[in-house]
């Protein structure tokens, strides 16, 4: 089929006074993925329930293959997968019953319905696992399965919802190794995360959400040549004294962290040319002096620190 | 196709999930049956057994008595008891008997004082010289009080006159009666002299009889005061062999009450799913809301079929409760308690916000129909105005219905009032559960 999979066109959505969404646009081709970055409270998760046809935007429209959703049965809604930033699973039975419900849901049934669930117990490497309570898993396991639920239907639309958050990094390998492996299968995936390393490794494209709104959407490459001023800097100091100095550096203009450890200083600043100059200014005021001094390669961290005046992390 | 599949699939997961939950097994089976085995028998037990320890019941009632007096009289109140099959009657002193009541090992004692069979006749006509019996009961036994009194009555009346109505008494009645005619008012109405020639008579019957004999109707210690008519009691229902059941009437109670408190857990469970985020893998799918409540209705409906019909082969098997009258009206009973059981519990939730307010709301709301729906105790011991009440509650036609299909023994027309309204309230509560129940979290 040609034209894009997925084309939303102005989403706004509201809660009372609060606009969650305001004004959305993203088309998004076969076989692309795309990450999508933002901090809390950015819209990311209401978004996805827009394209997923969960929730009914307030204004604009989700089209897929062209076609928007006709109510809530709308067979088309078999071709995305969602999943969910919180666990949807059933503690008390099986991991193989969970898939096989979520699977008939789906319609499917019988034979076709079985082979599918094995096939995405296969994938998330649970097979060994698929009759045990899921009660009994671990966060980790928990993290793979809700990936599977979301795959038993083999949907043509990934829609993942921060499915590495809260999870050991090494089971955040595997789930990682799953997605890059979708990838390769030739899903179409939108991807929500705070790892900004995640994005860097997985996606082609990247949208940057802010207060509801898309701040950039370009590829890779596009938004690393971007001329970016913000960054980070590190500094190594000779006598550290009574620390007082440090709640001043925090409140002077174009700082916007700046964290103390033994006798390191790391800075985050939204201009390094003048930031710099600053910051040296405040520490000679206080007395501090300064025997080593680095700023790091900009990255996509920083892009975001440009375009939103805050740390990703810290939303 | 693809509805019915996802319907299959809901109600099975339901059905997963609730043997996978053993606390609702427990509360859906145990409890009702344990509780409804209790109440039954507190409320007249089984018709053909009797219940045991209940009022009346076979064993007999156990009751003290005292007699401080020892004489004819007071023996003859004491062997009135010992012979009614309804009482165990135990014979102390009057200390002894205080401490039974008292430490709620009787519930009731009576002491005969002294001389309680030398004034027992002068006491008919002289206050001052009327004998007291003293009744001590326990305050949590007050049915077994009123029982005791009011049987205490006839059984005294029926030994004095059979042991203290002696010639002599009589006659000294009669020349009592003599005296007073001739100063009384009786003159003046013309009548004394026929009056007097007949009290005459009777004194010079009395005076052939032997002294100290007793006025007794064919010589037996048993001088009974005839009344004016007799009682026949006779329970009315419908079938011969039918008797009122209290086992038939406290599973049905008992059986509804819990099927509600655990369909009220698993919508509130609903609500925690809801808050969780449960629902949106479900929403994601092409799954209507009206599939999924009908899943849930269906799911909810057929639990508290399977509790209703376990608590019931229990009360059959266990306690002889029979269903008198139609099975099929039964069967279609149990159908419709079921359904308006399940949208009576999605309407809750519906209603309700939060999981923790919609139990506290929920429980009371509950246990009010439950209550006045006639659940505990029988809808027909209520005053007038609390019977009308009831009558616009779901549990009451629930109640009114399984009753007259088992005890009552009626056949499948008196089923089929009750089954409109259950389908009634069936209809509205899924109504507003449709109409109110959001499964989104947004
Ligand atoms: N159900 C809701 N009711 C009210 N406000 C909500 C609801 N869901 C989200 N919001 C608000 O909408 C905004 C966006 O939330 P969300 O989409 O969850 O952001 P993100 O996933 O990027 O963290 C937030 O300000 C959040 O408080
Ligand atoms: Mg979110």
């Amino acid at each position: 089929m040609k034209g894009p999979i997925l084309s939303a066109k102005g989403l706004v959505r509201r809660y009372g006074d609060r606009v969650a969404v305001a004004g959305f646009d993203l088309t998004v081709h076969r076989g692309e993925a795309v990450g999508l970055l933002g901090p809390n409270g950015a819209g990311k998760t209401t978004t996805l329930s827009m394209l997923a046809g969960l929730v009914q935007p307030d204004e604009g429209e989700v089209l897929i293959d062209g076609l928007a959703f006709v109510g809530e049965d709308d067979p088309r809604k078999q071709r995305v997968g969602l999943v969910p930033q919180d666990l949807a699973l059933y503690g008390e039975i099986s991991a193989a019953e969970n898939l096989a419900f979520f699977g008939s849901l789906q319609g499917l049934s019988g034979s076709l319905l079985k082979h599918r669930c094995s096939e995405a117990l296969d994938m998330v490497g649970l097979t060994s696992r698929s009759g045990d309570r899921v009660k009994t898993f671990s966060g980790g396991m928990k993290r793979r399965l809700n990936l599977a639920a979301a795959l038993v239907h083999d949907p043509d639309l990934l829609l993942l919802d921060e499915p590495t958050v809260g999870v050991d990094p090494q089971s955040r390998n595997a789930i990682f190794d799953n997605i890059e492996a979708l990838r390769r299968a030739g899903k179409t995936l939108i991807y929500t995360t705070h790892y900004m390393e995640e994005v860097e490794r997985l996606c082609d494209r990247v949208v940057i959400m802010d207060h509801g709104k898309v701040i950039a959407d370009d590829t890779l490459a596009g938004l690393s040549q971007r001329a970016v001023t913000a960054g980070r800097m590190a500094m190594e100091l000779a006598d550290v004294r009574d620390g007082a100095w440090l709640q001043t550096l925090q409140s002077v203009s174009g700082v916007v962290t700046a964290a103390l450890v033994d006798n390191t200083l790391s800075l985050e600043v939204l201009e390094v040319d003048r930031g710099a100059a600053a910051v040296l200014a405040c520490l000679r005021d206080h007395g501090v002096r300064v025997t080593a001094f680095s700023t790091h390669q900009p990255r996509l961290e920083d892009v975001f620190l440009q375009l939103t005046g805050r740390s990703l992390r810290d939303g | 196709m693809k509805t019915l599949t996802q319907l299959v699939a809901l109600v099975r997961l339901d059905l997963r999930l609730f043997l996978a939950d053993r606390r609702a097994l427990i509360m859906l089976f145990v409890v009702p049956i344990g509780i409804a085995s209790f109440m039954g028998s507190l409320f007249g037990g089984s018709g053909t057994k009797g219940g045991k320890g209940g009022i009346g019941g076979g064993g007999g009632m156990d009751i003290v008595m005292v007699d401080e007096d020892g004489s004819a009289v007071s023996r003859g109140v004491v062997a009135a008891f010992q012979n009614d099959a309804q009482f165990k009657v135990l014979l102390t002193n009057a200390a002894a008997a205080r401490d039974l009541v008292l430490n709620g090992k009787r519930p009731v004692a009576l002491v005969l004082p002294k001389r309680f069979g030398a004034d027992a006749i002068p006491g008919w006509f002289d206050a001052k010289r009327r004998p007291e019996i003293t009744v001590w009961h326990d305050p949590s036994r007050s049915m077994e009080r009123s029982l005791v009194e009011g049987l205490l009555v006839p059984k005294v009346v029926q030994a004095v006159a059979g042991n203290a109505l002696t010639p002599e008494v009589g006659r000294d009645f009669i020349r009592k009666g003599l005296t007073n005619l001739d100063r009384g008012p009786g003159r003046m109405l013309g009548q004394s002299e026929r009056f007097r020639e007949w009290l005459q008579r009777s004194d010079d019957y009395l005076a052939t009889l032997p002294s100290g004999g007793r006025l007794t109707t064919g010589g037996t210690n048993t001088f009974s005061i005839p009344l004016p008519f007799s009682t026949k009691s006779q329970a009315l229902t419908r079938t011969a062999t039918a008797e009122y059941n209290g086992y038939a009437h406290s599973f049905a109670g008992m059986g509804i009450q819990f099927v509600l408190m655990s369909l009220l857990d698993m919508s509130i469970g609903l609500l925690r799913d809801r808050e969780a985020g449960m629902f949106r893998r479900l929403r994601a799918a092409p799954l209507r809301r009206g599939t999924w409540l009908l899943a849930k209705t269906l799911s909810f409906g057929l639990i508290s079929l399977v509790s209703l019909t376990g608590c019931f082969a229990f009360a059959i098997v266990v306690f002889g409760v029979r269903i008198e009258g139609s099975w099929a009206g039964f069967a279609a009973c149990l159908m419709a308690v079921s359904a308006m059981s399940a949208t009576l519990a999605l309407t809750i939730a519906a209603i309700g916000g939060t999981p923790a307010g919609t139990r506290g709301v929920g429980i009371a709301a509950l246990l009010m129909l439950v209550m006045v729906g006639g659940a505990w105790v029988p809808a027909f011991v209520f005053p007038k105005w609390l019977q009308s009440v009831s009558r616009v509650t779901p549990t009451r036609w629930a109640v009114d219905g399984l009753d007259a299909m088992t005890w009552r023994g009626l056949g499948w027309e008196a089923a089929v009032g009750p089954i409109g309204a259950l389908v009634a309230f069936t209809a509205l509560f899924g109504l507003i559960a449709w109409l109110r129940f959001r499964w989104e979290t947004e």
